[in-house]
């Protein structure tokens, strides 16, 4: 009689492979929340829009240009909440090691790296018209701009090195490292004379602005946040199934 | 090599047998050399080394003098030195820094020395405080010859600042080697290699280049020691920050 080994799991696999363990379980239940955060995101933003363009005031001394300040502070506020994901969960894969850690990881840098671009996009379109000027030396717009360099840097580290497991770690290590470059960005405003508009919100005096203001921008800060955590969890769907399939690559036929 | 050697740092480096009945405290002490001794072994190895080859200090210093001729041709000569010096300084040590700190890696690659650093007996935090402190030594001896070499070229004076500016000085410089010996690391072990190096290491040195370059240029124009003060103890903020962090995250650089 033949003696024959039970069929093994793609896991197991792996796993005897000396491959990293990777967890197949489902991943259906992340596309659900993606699609339910995704359908509220699209709502509010819609909301946010009407709001934009129909509901707000004018502002007295900016004039219209102003309403370009909904799409700016909650991609800056967007970009730095994904950067502290970034940290944390760098920070928690070089402790547990977990690829889920880093697929969330990646997830969040790659957003964050999109809003940052957003808010570079975004800030010379506004200060053209308010300033005079594209682009100046300024303390913030230029720890944004290396913020943005930073993250840059994370997705080389992580493609450079010579095998993918280094460049999860090394671009954990990038990850918190450059997380504290955050906290310098924003109290750089208190810091330095800026030419950047003073906070109206967050400030230790509590808020200062019309109320219609404040409202626009409370529902555009919902509206980016839902959009954020929906899109970190469809990309970070499709990075787990990535890793899967090197998993599956790399384990004996 | 034969068997016996690639075998021989491994049993030392391999954890004592815990003996029945003899309770084992902590890995650390397992190790044997206090913490200190063993970030003096590494630093001196490294210095060591440099002492006999030379070769980061001589390349970083025509680096940094020539660095300070190009700047004497590419700076408008009706722009006064002066105003502009505590830039020009910080640029020139930061370039010659990174082109010096490549190297801090490298050497231990190229032989594959560096399996032999760790599996020698010394925490992963000793062997980055090691490596800090002789990168330290190299770059201060090398900022020791930058700042004279400006002073001569472009007519400044330091007097009466020295004091201040040396404590300027020290501070940033181990905030950018605590940052520049981990991203060593970090950068020799990809395929790009030192390449990498400064795309990560410059935006985030950015504070210390922001509070060095600041201090720096007020001792420059004559403002009292007073004005620098506030810069002095953020760069020493930033400094034990970084110093902590990246002493905590060394291990997950150098780690197979």
């Amino acid at each position: 009689m033949e003696t024959t080994t039970p069929p093994r799991s793609p896991a197991q696999e792996t796993r005897a492979a000396g491959g990293p363990a990777i967890d197949f379980g489902s991943l259906a239940g992340t596309r659900r929340a993606a699609l339910v955060l995704g359908v509220i995101a699209a709502g509010l933003l819609l909301w946010a829009l009407w709001m934009v363009f129909f509901y707000v005031p004018t502002e007295a001394e900016m004039g219209v240009v102003q309403r370009i300040f909904y799409v700016h502070v909650p991609s800056a506020w967007t970009a730095f909440m994904a950067f502290g994901i970034v940290a944390l969960c760098g920070a928690g894969y070089l402790w547990l090691r977990d690829p889920k850690l880093d697929a969330i990881a990646v997830s969040a840098a790659e957003l964050g790296l999109v809003f940052t671009t957003l808010v570079l996009i975004t800030g010379p379109l506004w200060a053209r018209l308010a300033w005079g000027a594209w682009w100046v030396w300024e303390p913030r717009l230029t720890l944004t701009l290396l913020l943005w360099f930073i993250y840059v840097g994370y997705f080389m580290v992580r493609g450079a090195a010579e095998n993918p497991e280094r460049g999860k770690r090394f671009a954990a290590i990038l990850g918190v490292v450059g997380a504290i470059d955050i906290p310098l960005i924003h109290l750089s405003v208190q810091w330095w004379r800026s030419q950047h508009p003073k906070p109206v919100v967050m400030r230790p005096e509590g808020a200062q602005a019309d109320p219609a203001i404040l409202q626009t921008l409370f529902v555009s800060l919902f509206a980016f946040t839902f959009l954020f955590f929906s899109l970190l969890m469809l990309r970070y769907g499709m990075e787990r199934l990535q890793q899967r399939v090197h998993a599956l690559r790399a384990a004996p036929r | 090599m034969s068997a016996v050697e690639t075998d021989e740092p491994r049993v030392a480096a391999a954890p004592a047998e815990p003996v029945p009945g003899v309770a084992v405290a902590d890995d650390e002490e397992e190790v044997g050399a206090p913490f200190l001794a063993q970030i003096w072994a590494v630093a001196r190895k490294d210095l060591l080394l440099e002492a006999r080859s030379r070769e980061r200090l001589l390349s970083m210093g025509t680096f940094a003098v020539l660095v300070a001729v190009v700047f004497a041709f590419a700076v408008d000569p009706s722009i006064r030195a002066r105003s502009i010096a505590g830039a020009m300084i910080w640029v020139t040590v930061l370039f010659a820094g990174t082109l010096g700190l490549g190297r801090s890696f490298a050497l231990e690659r190229e032989a594959e020395a560096i399996t032999g650093v760790l599996l020698a007996p010394v925490d992963r935090g000793a062997l980055f405080l090691g490596k800090w402190l002789a990168n330290m030594v190299i770059v201060l001896a090398v900022e020791a010859l930058i700042f004279p070499v400006f002073a001569l070229f472009f007519t400044l004076s330091f007097q009466g600042s020295l004091p201040a500016l040396a404590a300027v000085i020290v501070l940033a410089t181990v905030g950018f080697m605590a940052l520049g010996t981990l991203f060593g690391a970090v950068a020799a072990n990809t395929r790009l290699g030192e390449t990498l190096l400064p795309i990560l290491l410059l935006p985030l040195l950015s504070p210390v280049v922001i509070f060095a370059c600041a201090a720096t240029q007020r001792l420059l124009v004559g403002r009292p020691v007073s004005d620098v003060v506030s810069q002095l103890k953020m760069l020493g903020a930033f400094d034990l920050v970084f110093l902590f962090v990246c002493a905590a995250l060394f291990g997950a650089a150098v780690e197979e």
